[in-house]
Formats: C-alpha cells, structure tokens, sequence
C-alpha cells in the first residue's frame, strides 16, 4: 500500500482536476489516519485472499445488460431543452473551449 | 386534522368520497413547503402542480389509483424534466434535465403530483443532512434545531416526518434512506437492486446505488412498490423478472427471523435495547420463530472499511462527466484543461473533494490490490455470510441505529464496535442488493424517533414488506409525523 503523505494525496486530487487549501489537505491526512485503521479491519478476515472480488450485489439471468438496438418511441433529447444547459449556443450548436490544440 | 397528515391509502379514500378536492390538498401542500422551518427543499413546482391539481379536480377519482393526485416531494439527484436538478452540488446549479427519470414518469402518469425537489447530501455522498449547498437540514422532532435528521435522503426525510406530503422520493447507497427514516420516524424502503429502475437518478456509486422512497405507513410502502416495481429497458440493471403484487400484504403468515447478536451487542442505548426486546417477545408471542445467531464480527466491523471504499472508487469515476465541458456550472480558464480544474475545484465542496481523493488513492495502480480489490472481496464474504443466514431465516431484523437523531455538534468514536458495526451494518442490504427497511422502533425520552430495520432475500420484498407490517401493527406507530404527534400529545 502507497505511503500516504500530503504529496500523494496532491497527486490523486491532481489527477482528479481540483486542488485543495492546505488546511484542507491537513483535515484528510487526519481522516486517513482513521481509515488506515479502519481498512486493517479487512485484514482480520480468515481466508479473505481466497476469496473473488465482488462487483455486483448479484448476478443471475435477470439483467438484460445489452439491450437490442432498436429506436425508443420516445426522443429523450429534446434539442431546445438541451441547448437551453449550455452556456454559449449559436445556430444550435453548442460553444465549446478549444480542445484541439 | 388536515388531509394531508393522513396516508396515501387514507387521503385517497378521502377522495373518492370526495371530502376532499386534490387542489385542497396541492394547496395545503405548497403552503407547508413555503413555511419550511428545516431547509429541506431546492428548486419548487407550486404554479404547475395547482395546475395539474384543479385539472384533476375535474375527473372523476378512481378506485384503482392510489396515486391519483397524492402530493409528493422528490429528491434533487432524481431528474426532473424542465425542473432544475442539482443533487445538492454548486458544479450543478442551473442543470435542467430534458428528461424524467422513470420513477418520476411512472409517478406523473399515475397522477401523484410533484410539489418540489428536496435537499440532500451533495451528490448524495455523506450520511449528516449536512454537506449540501444549502447547508443543514434539521430535525422536526426538535423545534430548537439541535438535532439531525441524516442523510443523504436528508430532505425526502424532513418532508415525510413534517408532513408536507405524504410520500418522498429518495436513493439509498449505504443507508440514505433507511438511517434518515429512523431518525425521522418514518417508514424508509429500499426494495430489492434492478426492481425500481435508476434511469435519471444521478449516480453516485453505481455497483450499490437504489431508487427507494419514505412514507408514514407499511401500507404505503407496498402500494407504492406495486406502482414503481416495473422493468425499465433505459436501465441495464434493470431485472427482466416478471414482477407480482405485494398488496395488500398477506397478514396472516407467520416468519422465521434471524437477530445477529453481535449487532445488538454493540448497541449501548438502554432505551433502544429495551423496546428491541419488547418487540421480540411480541413476535415470538405470535407465532414467529425468531433466534439469535451469531456472526463473525470481524466480517460486520469490515463493512464500514469496505462500502466508504468501493463507493469513494465508482463515484469518483462515476463524477468525471462533472467537468464544465458535458456538465457542469462551466468556470473559465485558458484551455480546455483549465475550464474542467476551474469547474470542478470551484463546484466541489471539500467533503466531496476529500471522498474522491480517498476514491483515487484507492485506485491507484500501488493500492489495487491491497485497498480496492480487498474491499470488493470482503463485499463477497458479507454477502456469502447474509446468504448463508438466508437458507434458513426470512428475514433478519435490528435496530435502524444505535442512538436517535444526533445532535448538530456530535462526534462519534469511528473506531468502536458501535459505529462500525450498528451504526453501519444497513450496509449489507447494498452489498447484496436485499430488500431492506425502516420503520419507527419507538420515541425516546428526548421525543426523538428511532427506527426497526428489517432485511431479506432477493426479490422477497414482500416478505420483508409483510414481517414489517407485523412489527407496526406491534408498536402501533403507524402514520407517525411531527403534526400526528403534536396533536396526540396536545401540543
């Protein structure tokens, strides 16, 4: 397990496009301190390494998961209502910052 | 006595005989929502609801709609079409949906009508009532507002409890509506995962992430099951599981409950121990098997350690369309790269911040196997344990909560058996995706509500929905609310 240090912590905010106050960094290093406590819980689990992930409360030949690829009745975007969310819109079209540089 | 304190089954009856016009109740409704003493709404639908309300006044009510013109409050991380929906988060403020979700498009065409969207936890994530944008949502059990309702469903809650309408949409991903219930003294379900259909809620952690909803009575909660228990083709997880009726409830069975002792056991509250133990000689008295069982406590006390885990790791990925560019309150900047930092960092408060950090240290190519997946595998050893009990128990039942509502300034020890394991065992229903609900245990000496929960088998909802219907007929709290208790108690 990463050591966790106000630098690695940077880094995962970092990576997840927002920043924080310092003080703020502190608060969660504090709150790490618990939860590395809490996460050794999972350690005391006899046998947990032979175990399989789970990542579904159940799978059976209940879920569809793939649907036929057929037009709903309904048109769930309405043009109008989409482009009244944006912030700049010309012609219907909606203006976006440069993302091709 | 307004119509509006009664239940859903209740105010319809009052329709058909037409004691009552549904722009009556509409009104009485808005009128409550526009004297919220507990910051419990966002965004409000008061001028097309009377529309909708003097439109109904001029059809005939009929027998078979229970929903017909029954007022509703929905949580703001459910979308809305034409209705700003925040989910309680500054990045979203001035998003309105072109659409409805499903549990909002079976309601409107049932007739219920929408008064407005209620608060929340932002992004639902946060179990206080507290972390929103618009602040706390307080307790109506406590006039002073020192006490907390909890979260996430914190508005949904406040609502029901107080009486502004008889029923409120809500979503629960660890316990948001069933721990908010209890403080509320509500009746707070979450059926079984892939019945109610997700399409338009926000996601939040999508592996454990239910569309569940409060009401004041059992009843309520099953006829409101019947309506929105249908299979929804916009939602991938949605059960093709031909669906059946659960009411009215079967009331004569009998039941085989299991309580798991080392949750009782870490409950230090006499009050609650006392009228748990009440509850159980009841049931036993009436034909009920009902047995203690053991289960390992270092499974129940890794429960906590690995929902904050698995949840902090879906939604932080489940939240990378927040960016200012797909969605988003949009913040300037020079570049692309600049829009989504400015975006996210303004649009986040640090709560939220601090939950997807943990989500991506989680994530980290370092920490995969020691933290993420160690998490998803204790997710399997709490659902094989709960499975296994089910081969013999129905159901398994406990208190909601190992205190009432907290006060606002109350810290809690995160490390001891009691907030590990009673104040996080609910849980186990999003592990497994079981059935699982609140109702009201009994009132404390303070006048605060606390809650009975009760958890079964998939796709067993009626079975759940029924051994809760006993539990109320035993404690007699049914269509308990701030307005019902006030006037019992001739305040």
């Amino acid at each position: 397990m990463k050591e966790v240090n106000k630098d690695v912590l940077k880094d995962a905010a970092s990576r997840l496009l927002f920043d924080m106050k310092d003080e703020e960094y502190e608060t969660l290093l504090n709150e790490f301190d618990i939860i590395t406590k809490q996460l050794k819980l999972m350690d005391e689990i006899k046998g947990l390494n032979d175990v399989t992930p789970m990542s579904f409360p159940y799978i059976d030949e209940s879920f569809s998961l793939l649907r036929d690829d057929e037009t709903l009745e309904e048109d769930l975007v309405n043009k109008e209502e989409m482009l009244n969310n944006a912030k700049v819109y010309k012609d219907g079209q909606v203006k976006l910052p440069k993302v091709v540089n | 006595m307004n119509y509006l304190d009664l239940t859903i089954k209740e105010i319809h009856e009052a329709l058909l005989k037409k004691e009552v016009k549904v722009s009556d109740l509409v009104k009485e409704a808005i009128e409550r929502c526009k004297n919220d003493n507990f910051n419990a709404l966002e965004a409000t639908n008061y001028e097309e609801a009377l529309k909708e309300a003097y439109e109904l006044d001029k059809e005939e009510v009929p027998s078979d709609n229970f929903l017909f013109g029954i007022p509703y409050i929905c949580k703001d991380n459910l979308s809305t079409r034409g209705i700003e929906t925040t989910a309680g988060s500054n990045i979203l403020n001035g998003y309105v949906p072109s659409f409805d979700a499903t549990v909002v498009k079976i309601l409107k065409e049932n007739k219920a009508i929408m008064i407005a969207k209620s608060t929340l936890d932002e992004l639902a994530m946060g179990g206080s009532g507290k972390s929103g944008h618009k602040g706390i949502q307080y307790n109506p059990y406590d006039e002073t507002k020192n006490h907390l309702i909890g979260g996430s469903s914190s508005g949904s809650a406040v609502v029901t409890a107080a009486s502004y309408v008889p029923f409120a949409l809500g979503s629960d991903t660890g316990d948001s509506i069933r721990k908010p219930a209890s403080y509320a003294g509500l009746v707070g379900y979450k059926p079984t995962y892939g019945l109610i259909s997700r399409f338009g809620l926000f996601p939040f952690s999508v592996s454990l992430d239910h569309v569940g909803y409060f009401t004041r009575s059992v009843e309520d909660a099953a006829i409101l099951f019947d309506y929105l228990n249908k299979y929804d083709v916009n939602d991938y997880t949605s059960s093709l599981k031909e669906r059946t009726k659960v009411y009215p409830l079967n009331e004569k069975k009998t039941h085989k409950i299991a309580v798991i002792k080392e949750i009782i056991d870490s409950i230090k509250d006499e009050e609650i121990l006392s009228a748990f133990k009440k509850l159980l000689t009841k049931l036993e008295s009436e034909g009920n098997q009902v047995d203690f069982v053991s289960v390992d406590s270092s499974i129940l006390k890794a429960i906590y350690p690995s929902y904050i885990i698995i949840s902090s790791a879906e939604a932080t990925s489940n939240n990378a369309n927040l960016d200012g560019i797909k969605f988003g309150n949009r913040k300037e900047g020079n570049s692309y790269q600049e829009v989504m930092f400015n975006t996210r960092n303004e649009g986040f408060s640090e709560l939220i911040k601090r939950r997807f950090v943990l989500g991506s240290y989680a994530l980290m190519s370092e920490n995969q196997e020691e933290v993420y997946l160690k998490a998803k595998k204790v997710r399997r050893v709490v659902v094989d344990t709960i499975n296994k009990l089910f081969e013999e128990y129905d159901a398994f039942i406990a208190p909601s909560s190992p205190t009432a509502a907290h006060s606002l300034n109350e810290v809690s020890d995160n490390l001891d058996d009691t907030y590990l394991i009673a104040d996080n065992y609910l849980g186990i229903g999003n592990f497994g995706g079981y059935p699982s609900i609140t109702i009201p245990l009994d009132i404390n000496k303070e006048h605060l509500p606390f809650g009975l929960s009760i958890t079964g088998k998939i796709f067993d909802d009626a079975k759940v929905l029924e051994i809760a219907k006993e539990c109320e007929d035993i404690t007699g709290l049914k269509n308990l609310s701030t307005v019902t208790i006030n006037e019992k108690e001739g305040r």
